[in-house]
């Protein structure tokens, strides 16, 4: 699913984010990425997705070398990843069922089938009545669902939640992650970042990577 | 492919939305094309009647051939048959001072009284001699060199003058489409490069998303072809106007030059200028795209 070896990301202003980073996830795998701020969580995602590529060292995402994949095959292998990001990236001037839709155009799904799907995820996610609200009218946490919503309609093979957690009280927060781990499934891994290692600290059956100024540490807890 | 179907209402949609977020530039815009398109318009038109002129007279080309005095009847009639057997000559029919005498009174019409006061017939004799254009100085040098013949006359001058006239017209055609391809093509791409400037977080996230480059720039191509078409329309809708508003003006006033149908020159225009304008929206919309062409 997701293989690194030896990779390691410096930035342009020399920054080194990733430090010789060895990874193995399986399809289906629950991860849990964590450290402190700026020690390279989203770095990390950004490279899964493509967004960066590694400075040394080979990465494979779905089966797909990062690497040697030009511009058309990355947006190849983003197509299956469902990404949910830090600052949600919505589209603005749009209702939260268009910005829903938005992700799954360009999959070859028909138009009917498209709006039933992302209605019934939009409903799955507790937005329902929003659905055709503005986005930039919508709460943090009901902005953060329809990110959520955006990820799992287009039916992705890898979730990707940056710091899903961050800015939730406690009782959202616990709800969010529950949320994206109902997602996962034998063909579903989902990865999610997050600061609040107390949220997930009874987890028993996820993969936690540990992120220490680039470098990082894997704990595989499955009972 | 499957997708681009879909996603058709999706595009129109956006392409609205692309136009609206900035309405202003874009009704310029289109009333900038429209206008150097109406202009190229007037120019296409103008060089479409003078060619017309220009075949019409060459049909009509002809000199006239004066016959010297104290020749014979038979004299005459040989010198017509040996005149139409040169080369460049079409045909050649000899007009006595009667006939010549009578085309003037029918110019004349109610002042034909004039020819009255004249006691003997006044005009003189000619061969009319039909000729290709082209061949005019060889015909001239021809006829005037042949014994029986006084002098020659001839229209070369208004036809030359026609001829440069029309060819200058052309010139200027070429000219003005070259200008309107390229102004079409700077104000364009420029509409569509701040299209996509305004609409950068979008399209970053389209690209996030895994969106094809063909599925974000799609809209972006809509608009353009959108706006220039417009632009197009405008101006051929203003051309036939002005050519309704001549044609009308002009009326049966000037009888003898036959105009192109007024219909053929709107039916050209509606298809040329909406034609070349889609042509140009195309292009400047994908210079325009070139813009966002990166990782
Ligand atoms: N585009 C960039 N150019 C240069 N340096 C960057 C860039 N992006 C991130 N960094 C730096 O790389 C390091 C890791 O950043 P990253 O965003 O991965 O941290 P993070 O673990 O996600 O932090 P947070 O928990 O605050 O989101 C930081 O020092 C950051 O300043
Ligand atoms: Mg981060």
């Amino acid at each position: 699913m997701i293989v690194s070896k030896n990779v390691s990301l410096i930035y342009s202003d020399k920054t080194q984010a990733l430090v010789d980073v060895n990874l193995d996830i399986s399809p289906g795998e629950l991860v849990y990425i964590t450290g402190p701020s700026g020690s390279g969580k989203t770095s990390l995602l950004k490279l899964i997705m493509g967004i960066e590529s590694p400075t040394t060292g080979t990465l494979s995402v779905l089966g797909k070398s990062i690497n040697d994949s030009g511009m058309m095959g990355i947006r190849k292998i983003r197509r299956s990843i469902g990404p949910v990001f830090q600052e949600f990236k919505l589209i603005e001037g749009r209702t939260s069922l268009e910005n829903v839709m938005i992700g799954m155009r360009f999959l070859g799904i028909k138009p009917k089938q498209m709006k039933a799907v992302a209605n019934e995820t939009l409903e799955n996610v507790g937005l329902g009545h929003k659905k055709l609200s503005k986005v930039e009218n919508l709460s943090w946490g009901e902005s953060q669902r329809v990110a959520i919503a955006r990820a799992v309609a287009r039916k992705p093979s890898l979730i990707l939640a940056d710091e899903p957690t961050g800015n939730l009280d406690y009782d959202n927060a616990i709800n969010i992650l529950k949320l994206l781990k109902s997602f996962r499934n034998d063909n579903t891994t989902v990865i999610i970042t997050t600061h609040a290692t107390h949220l997930i600290k009874d987890e028993q059956e996820a993969t936690f990577i540990r992120v220490d100024n680039g470098r990082i540490t894997i704990e595989r807890r499955y009972r | 492919m499957r997708s681009f179907l879909f996603n058709f209402g999706y595009f129109i949609k956006e392409s609205g939305r692309v136009i609206r977020l900035n309405l202003m530039s874009n009704i310029f815009s289109v009333l900038g094309t429209g206008l150097i398109l109406f202009l190229l318009g007037i120019v296409i038109t103008g060089t479409d009647i003078g060619n017309r002129l220009v075949i019409m007279l060459n049909e009509e080309a002809e000199v006239n051939g004066y016959f010297s005095e104290n020749i014979t009847a038979e004299e005459r009639e040989a010198l017509a048959d040996k005149i139409g057997s040169m080369d460049g000559v079409r045909s050649t029919r000899i007009v006595d001072e009667d006939e010549a005498k009578r085309r003037m009174e029918d110019i004349l019409g109610e002042e034909a009284k004039i020819l009255e006061l004249f006691d003997e017939n006044p005009f003189e004799a000619f061969i009319e001699i039909r000729i290709d254009i082209d061949a005019t100085d060889y015909v001239i040098d021809g006829v005037k060199n042949s014994p029986g013949i006084e002098y020659v006359r001839d229209n070369r001058e208004v036809l030359e003058k026609i001829q440069d006239i029309t060819y200058a017209l052309k010139i200027l055609g070429y000219l003005m489409m070259a200008a309107v391809g390229i102004t079409t093509l700077i104000i364009l791409s420029h509409m569509i490069r701040q299209g996509i400037y305004n609409n950068k977080d979008q399209i970053n996230t389209l690209r996030l998303l895994g969106s094809p480059g063909t599925f974000i720039s799609f809209p972006y191509i809509l608009t353009g072809l959108f706006l220039t078409l417009l632009g197009g329309i405008l101006a051929a809708l203003s051309i036939s106007f002005i050519i309704n508003g001549a044609y009308n003006g002009i009326g049966g006033t000037i009888p003898f030059i036959s105009l192109p149908p007024r219909e053929e020159l709107i039916n050209k225009m509606f298809i040329l200028l909406p034609g070349l304008s889609m042509a140009l929206g195309l292009l400047g919309s994908l210079f325009g795209l070139s813009s966002i062409r990166e990782k």
